[in-house]
């Protein structure tokens, strides 16, 4: 199996795209968005930074610990503290950098797929071998920013959020500033499955992931309408209709498309 | 006005009123403040009135009244230095100097001309509204330390509330610091607990919050009810803008 990933994002109306603050990154394997906060600043370096190293080498072990993730996190807000020159900052722009920046994350993560070998041997620990036509997927988020797994139309899973009644404004959201993630270990997330061919992944930031639930909880199937963007100016052209209806709320928009081919046919 | 606010050390109230619009444009920028600079959110005005009714930035900002938040952010009349407690990480806490920019200066005045005040914000806001039809309605935060001298603020107040853009009407907010020595009281939806008839006018003054920052306000822990309304007795006023809405914000920021 192989996938096929097609990538949509937008700014905030009233934005420039220079004012966009979410992040996506994938490699064959590893896929990644996150969403920096509005109300903190250098947060779209922040989430840029997050998707990045997980693309590149994502947490150890399946279920990472606590200690695992904050020295995963350890360098990258070095890299973020780093980058800030802090002697040129007016008062109010250096009082606003040290709070830290904050950002949605999602990470999902495929192995045992003849696309993802690298994976195999450090995965060994799963009981059952997937078969030759199925792999094994992981996923790990903070905050809003939503994954959708689909099997032949039939939403299978939603995460972390399952009801479009739980985004609120405010989640809890991985922070730059060490001291402020204390209260995100207890509530990180992390799920896993199979993937067979076919199947098909969402990654959605909160605003699109919000408006996918609210129609799946309707019975109106959101899937044909994502699935039939296939550039850009449509992507645009559906996200700026919805907006103006208000089905969807004006924010920073990404959406990561994953279908995975069987390569053998 | 140089009568001690309760439980302030002696300060007098109008240091009380005066630093409590300082931190609250202090907070604004901050909350506005995205990598280097300051997103023009918001335009504020502040208007003082004692002897007179006159917007009442001092500095370089003296006499304009709506000013862009980058520009309030750049232009302080002076900058003092603060101590403040702070968290030291380990249960204990450590004293560190901040840096307190002063915008507004006290006011010790005789007169309380609160009407007048109400009537020039209305002024202003008028001409805003009819150029801004799109934008989130003016928030009016009213802090006073007294009794209206002249006839307001209840038909000014009403005249205000009247104002409205498509997203909906002007917001009145107001904020009594009391010589009283009593608990704060903030978003109440009855008067029966404020302390006197001074009290309740302004009570009766403020606008019923609407849903969406009635929302907001609960998700910041704020115990209200559904009629609440944006008066607060003796509180901390920073508190009162906390939840102001301009997008997403962590639950572990503060």
């Amino acid at each position: 199996m192989e996938p096929s990933t097609r990538i949509f994002w937008l700014p905030k109306n009233g934005n420039t795209a220079e004012e966009y603050e979410d992040a996506f990154a994938h490699s064959q394997c590893n896929f990644s968005i996150a969403d920096g906060a509005t109300e903190s600043s250098f947060a779209e370096r922040w989430a840029q930074e997050l998707v990045k190293k997980y693309v590149a080498a994502p947490p150890a072990g399946a279920t990472p610990s606590s200690v695992q993730l904050e020295n995963w996190l350890s360098p990258l807000q070095k890299e973020w503290h780093a980058g800030i020159a802090w002697d040129r900052l007016p008062w109010y722009a250096e009082e606003k950098a040290r709070t830290g920046a904050f950002a949605a994350f999602l990470g999902l993560q495929f192995f045992e797929s003849a696309a993802c070998p690298e994976k195999r041997s450090l995965f060994s620990f799963w009981k059952k071998p997937a078969t030759r036509k199925e792999s094994k997927w992981l996923a790990l988020a903070v905050g809003d920013s939503n994954l959708f797994h689909l099997r032949q139309s039939t939403l299978l899973r939603a995460f972390p959020i399952e009801r479009a009644e739980q985004f609120d404004t405010r989640p809890l959201l991985l922070s730059s500033n060490p001291k402020k993630n204390n209260p995100v270990w207890q509530r990180i997330q992390m799920t896993e499955g199979t993937c067979q061919p076919g199947d098909v992944f969402l990654l959605m930031t909160d605003a699109l992931a919000n408006w996918f639930l609210k129609k799946t909880e309707l019975n109106a199937n959101p899937l044909p309408t994502i699935l039939n963007i296939t550039n850009e100016a449509e992507f645009s052209q559906f996200i700026e209709e919805q907006r103006l209806s208000t089905a969807l709320k004006n924010d920073d928009v990404t959406l990561m498309v994953l279908v995975w081919k069987d390569s053998n046919k | 006005m140089a009568e001690p606010i309760a439980n302030s050390d002696g300060k007098r109230k109008c240091d009380s009123v005066a630093d409590a619009i300082n931190r609250l444009l202090h907070n604004l920028i901050i909350k506005c403040a995205r990598g280097e600079g300051v997103r023009n959110f918001y335009e504020v005005c502040v208007i003082g009135y004692g002897a007179q009714v006159a917007p009442g930035f001092s500095g370089k900002l003296a006499g304009r009244d709506l000013v862009p938040l980058s520009e309030i952010a750049n232009s302080p009349a002076r900058v003092e230095e603060r101590t403040k407690q702070i968290d030291d990480g380990a249960g204990g806490t450590i004293t560190q100097k901040v840096k307190f920019p002063i915008w507004f200066e006290p006011l010790a005045k005789g007169t309380t001309p609160m009407g007048q005040a109400l009537s020039m914000s209305q002024h202003l806001l008028s001409s805003w509204v009819a150029t801004h039809p799109n934008s989130y309605p003016p928030i009016v935060i009213n802090i006073t330390d007294g009794e209206a001298t002249d006839s307001g603020p209840g038909p000014q107040s009403e005249e205000l509330r009247g104002l409205a853009t498509n997203d909906g009407n002007v917001l009145l907010f107001n904020c009594h610091i009391s010589s009283q020595s009593l608990s704060p009281i903030v978003f109440p939806d009855h008067d029966g607990e404020l302390p006197d008839s001074f009290s309740r006018t302004l009570y009766e003054a403020s606008s019923t919050l609407p849903d969406s920052l009635r929302e907001l306000a609960r998700a910041e822990n704020f115990q209200l009810g559904n009629g609440a309304k944006g008066f607060a007795f003796n509180a901390d006023l920073v508190e009162l803008i906390r939840f102001l809405d301009i997008g997403t914000r962590a639950s572990n920021l503060r």
